[in-house]
Formats: structure tokens, sequence, C-alpha cells
């Protein structure tokens, strides 16, 4: 590859053994001071929660950090179908009720902790995402969006209306018999292992065939399927992954929050965040859910702290994502990646 | 059967408020390719207008259609040319727009919820609560008028597409961009009016809305599924397909309501956008399958 390149550009063999050089460093020490990054970082997140061990209050620090934590998760996964593929969903918040409604049923008629049960939270959240893909998956573009906020609102009548699962009043959830400073440490780890496995999954699907086939299918699916990609078959994959996550994540936040309600889970504005983090961060890149969801989340943070209304914030987020279409479509990531400005340690792609 | 031409003729009533609410979507898609998913929340901002003139100044819902469609044109016009003009020749324009009008929808849902907050509204006029009785037969005035001002308005609009130079212009723009503009169209100034033109039939219907459906901002995620189910049963561009489309759903919503109550007529939109997705994706009227 890297010779075709040199013979039709024209470069000295000594530019090449240089670029090979350059390629060699850039694959050995890229990858070690990555890891090393990361290994810093985990420790640390890991090692937050001595605090409230050591028996301070630090409930409000651990809060933001799962509900930051919770976010890179959902929006990771949504950039499975959303960035990878190309296709957007403005619904992705069902499967996060789902996870949510599914925990918390089982743990009030068994008792049995969302801890538990957040994997079949998520399975059913992927069963349902396999389902539904199956229909509207065969559409794409603008009518595929509004299918996903149709199944948002369909979804939405149905649990309204549903009294087995609490109707519109929802349902109270029993809280964790744990001293009020340790009560937020379990869902902290817990949501940190899922965001690790989300994050995980996502770099692994970005390096890997099937990745590389979402790909393709984002750029042109008439091409990606006579290249003989199997598209169909790519694309519900893709679907049901990303709905996982995020059921597994709505398992824990509904038992976190102690009550059920439609109109916490089914809002528009969850989806919306999802959506403007991946975007924000940069869409289809691994990192840039991460960094989207961080930088998002502590521009609300300042905004309620300062102007205290949950109406501006929809201002704002309509703003945000409005400017970052229009200006930087590539996103923090992408942008920066393109000028040549990220550093290397943070390249993951 | 008196029961069944009761649901028919609120159904149909109904339809024609959809029919408009929807065309003014079907015609921005059509002209430029922007599936505004702001649609419901101008036609809800628009039902503020009539709300404030009406409370303050009493001035009837139906006299200020014509009002809200001066005022909610400039403010389409306003709306196209800050975000939407930029990325016109931009390939991947209708999924980019997509999220552009998200993003619009949620910037006004915030400013309308912050300046009315989210309590429910809505205007009484008159005959908001009267009715005309044939036999057994009983026929909403609010219902009829917005019906039948809504059809006036369609055969406008319809008039001003097939009869006009202008509107001439824009079936070309709908047909086939390049070629409408190879031509001698100024394709760039009729796609803003457009716009505009399709946020001024939105502000029209905004007024049957404050006096037919209370309203609220954060209530036009609801709509926005409603609309977008009938202009994709009728073909997505497609005039005619939006009033077909509209008159059917809202008929078989109205069935739906009266046979399993109103809570699940809503139902019957989203379920049949499904449905339609399935079997028909192109629709009724449609020509194919959408490639983008």
């Amino acid at each position: 590859m890297s010779e075709n390149l040199a013979v039709t550009a024209d470069i000295s063999p000594e530019e090449i053994r240089r670029q090979r050089n350059a390629e060699r460093i850039l694959a050995t020490s890229a990858p070690r001071s990555r890891r090393l990054l990361l290994i810093g970082v985990l420790l640390l997140l890991f090692a937050i929660p001595i605090q409230a061990f050591l028996g301070n209050n630090i409930n409000y620090v651990l809060h933001l950090l799962l509900f930051t934590m919770m976010y890179v998760a959902m929006a990771s996964s949504w950039n499975i179908l959303g960035g990878y593929t190309g296709y957007i969903s403005l619904g992705h918040n069902v499967f996060f009720a789902i996870g949510g409604y599914l925990s918390g049923m089982i743990l009030l008629y068994f008792g049995v902790s969302a801890f538990f049960t957040a994997p079949l939270g998520g399975i059913l959240a992927m069963l349902v995402g396999l389902f539904f893909g199956f229909i509207t998956l065969r559409v794409r573009g603008p009518a595929f969006i509004i299918s996903t906020i149709a199944l948002l609102l369909v979804v939405r009548i149905f649990f309204d209306n549903w009294d087995f699962i609490g109707g519109s009043n929802g349902m109270t959830l029993p809280l964790l018999d744990l001293p009020v400073h340790l009560v937020k440490v379990p869902y902290y780890y817990g949501m940190l292992l899922i965001a690790m496995v989300a994050i995980y999954t996502s770099y692994r699907i970005k390096h890997s065939k099937f990745g590389l086939g979402l790909r393709a299918i984002s750029q042109d699916e008439v091409k990606a399927e006579s290249a003989g990609i199997p598209t169909a078959y790519y694309k519900i994959l893709a679907y049901a992954i990303s709905a996982l996550f995020v059921g597994m994540c709505g398992s824990l936040w509904g038992q976190y929050l102690t009550y059920m309600r439609p109109n916490i889970f089914l809002i528009i504005l969850i989806a919306a965040n999802m959506v403007l983090m991946s975007i924000l961060g940069g869409k289809g890149t691994v990192l840039g859910p991460i960094i989207g969801a961080i930088a998002l989340i502590t521009i609300n943070e300042f905004f309620v702290s300062q102007l205290g209304s949950s109406e501006l914030n929809i201002v704002g987020t309509g703003l945000i994502m409005v400017i970052v279409l229009l200006f930087f479509p590539e996103g923090i990531v992408g942008t920066l990646r393109r000028r040549g400005k990220l550093p290397r340690i943070l390249d993951w792609e | 059967m008196t029961e069944i031409l009761q649901i028919l003729i609120l159904g149909l009533t109904l339809g024609g408020v959809y029919a408009l609410m929807a065309s003014g979507l079907t015609l921005i898609f059509g002209v430029m390719r922007i599936v505004n998913l702001a649609h419901p929340i101008f036609i809800i901002a628009a039902a503020y207008i009539s709300y404030v003139l009406f409370t303050r100044f009493n001035i009837d819902p139906l006299l200020t259609v014509p009002i809200n469609m001066v005022v909610m044109f400039f403010f389409g016009i306003l709306v196209y040319r800050l975000v939407f003009a930029r990325e016109a020749e931009n390939p991947r324009y209708s999924e980019m727009t997509v999220l552009l009008t998200f993003g619009v929808a949620l910037i006004l849902d915030g400013t309308l919820g912050y300046i009315f907050s989210n309590t429910q509204r809505i205007t009484s006029p008159s005959y908001s609560t009267q009715a005309f009785f044939i036999g057994d037969l009983f026929i909403p005035k609010a219902q009829l008028y917005a019906g039948i001002f809504s059809m006036v308005l369609l055969i406008a609009l319809w008039a001003f597409l097939k009869f006009t130079p202008m509107g001439y212009a824009i079936r070309a723009t709908t047909q086939n961009r390049s070629a409408a503009q190879l031509l001698g169209v100024n394709v760039a100034r009729i796609s803003m009016l457009t716009f505009g033109i399709g946020i001024g039939l939105a502000g029209a219907s905004g007024a049957l809305m404050s006096f037919l459906f209370s309203f609220f901002p954060a209530k036009h995620w609801e709509w926005i599924a409603l609309l977008m189910s009938l202009i994709v049963l009728g073909g997505m561009g497609k005039q005619l397909g939006a009033v077909v489309g509209a008159l059917i759903l809202s008929v078989a919503a109205a069935f739906v309501s009266n046979i399993f109550g109103p809570t699940w007529s809503p139902v019957t939109f989203f379920l049949a956008l499904f449905i339609i997705l399935l079997v028909r994706p192109q629709g009724l009227f449609g020509d194919k399958v959408e490639a983008t």
C-alpha cells in the first residue's frame, strides 16, 4: 500500500524509510502511553469512592460522575448506530425505559436488585431493538429518523396507560439499605463498569471487519451491499448492540432514582442529549461521545447552577446542536483530528 | 349508521386541519428535502400568537389566521436565512437538516416554555362550545369552521401552485432541482420563499389549533410523529398525498377513539407510520423509495 503511494507520488526511498520508521514509532509508542493514560484514569475513578468509605459525604461528586459515566455509556452506544452506521435514532431512550422498567418490576415483585438484573434489562432492550430494527431499518435517512420518534411516542402512550407498571404515576422502588454517604457508591461502580464495557465494545467494533462494514453502510449502502457486506444483518446487529448498553444504564438508573415514571425515561431530551453528545464530541469516533458527554454535562451543570432553569437548558441544548452542526459538523475530536491538533494519545481511531 | 356518519364527519373536519398542517411540511420537504421536525413547534408558536391576541385584545382566533400567516412567513424566512441557507448545496443536506430542525425545535420549545410556561392553554371563542344539529348528527362549530378554513386555504395553495409563475417555479424545483436551475429558476430564492410559505401555512394552522386542541410548548413532540405519519402515508413531498393521508388517518383515528377510547387515537397515527414503512415505504402517491 505505502509502496504504491510512494511510486505514484514519486517520493525518494529515503523518504519512504523515514515514513516507515515514523509509522513504527507511532504503532508502538502510542498504545503504551495510551494504556498508561487509561490505567491512570481508571485508577483515579476507582479510587474516588475511598473518600466515601472514609466517612466523608461526597455524594454530589459521585452523582455527577456516575451521571457522566451513564451518558458516556449511552452516547457511545448510540454512536454505534448513529455514528458508525449513519442511522440517526431520536428515540433511543425507549431502551433506557425498557431496561429501567424491567429491573424495577423485578425488584418490586421478586426483590432482586437491579445490579443483578441490569444485564437482563440490556438483553430485553436488545431484543426489542432487534425486532424494531427489523421493521424500520428497511428505510433510510429521514424516514428512519421519523420512525424512531414514532417508536418513542408509541412506547410512551403504552407505558402511560399500562396500569401493571404504574401508568403515568409510575412506581416507587425501595432504597438501598446503606448509610447515606455510601448509598451512591454501588451505582457509581455499576455505571463505571457499564461505561467501560460500552467504550471497549465501541472500540473493538470500530477496529473490526464488522465496524468497517458499518462505516461502508454509512458511506453508501448500495455500494456496500454490492461489495458483499450483509447490510441488513449488520444494521440490525448494530441497532441491537446500541440498545444493549442503553438498556443496562436504564436498569441502574431506575433503582438509583428509586422511582420510575414514563416522563422521566421517555422524554425526548434524553435522546437529544445522546445525539448531541455524539455530534459535539465527533460522530463516528470512539472518543467523541466520551468527550461530548463530559463537555455537555459540564456546560449543563454550569448553566443550571447559574440560571437554574430547565427551559433555558433546552434552549442551550438546541443552540449548541445548531452551532455545532453548522460550524463543526465533525465535532471536537473530528475537527481537531483534521487539523492535526489531536494529541496522539487521544487518537483512538 | 348514524354513529358511523357522525364519526366520519368529525374525522373529516379534523382531517382538513391536519391536512393544512401537513401541507406546509410536505411543501418544504418537496422543494428542499428538509424534513422539518420543527414544523409543529412553529404551529404551536403561532397558536400562542393567537392566544395572546385573543386574551389581550379579544380578537377572534379565526381572524388571526392572516396575521399569523404573515408573521410566521417572515419568521420562517428569517430562520431559513440563519440556519438552512448555508448548506443548501450539501449532498447530505437532508440528513443534516433533520438534526438542524431538531435543534431549532429544541430552541423554540425552550424559549416558548420560558415565556409561557408549560401549562395547557386553549383559546375559547364563543363557538368553541357550540354545535349544529342535523337530525341525530351533531357538528361542533369549532371543528366545522376550522375544517372549512383549512379547505379554503388548501384550495388557495393548490391554485397558487398551479396557476402562478412562482407556483410553476416551486413545482419545477420540487420535480428536479438542478433542471429547474438550468431553466432559469432562482432555486435559492425559491427555496427561501417556499420555506416562508410552509411556515406561513403552519402559522395559519396554529390559529386553528389554538381553539381546537389544548397546547403547551413540549406538546410538539407528539405532533411531529402525527404530521409525519400523514405525509409518509401520502408520499413525502406530494401535496395531494398529504391531504388524502390526513383525511384517511384522521377518520381512522376517529374510529379508534370511538372504539378503544380517546387515549389510543394518537396510536393510530404512529402504528400507521410503522405499517406504511413496512409495507409501502414510498407512501400512496410516492414514486420510489428515497435513496438518501
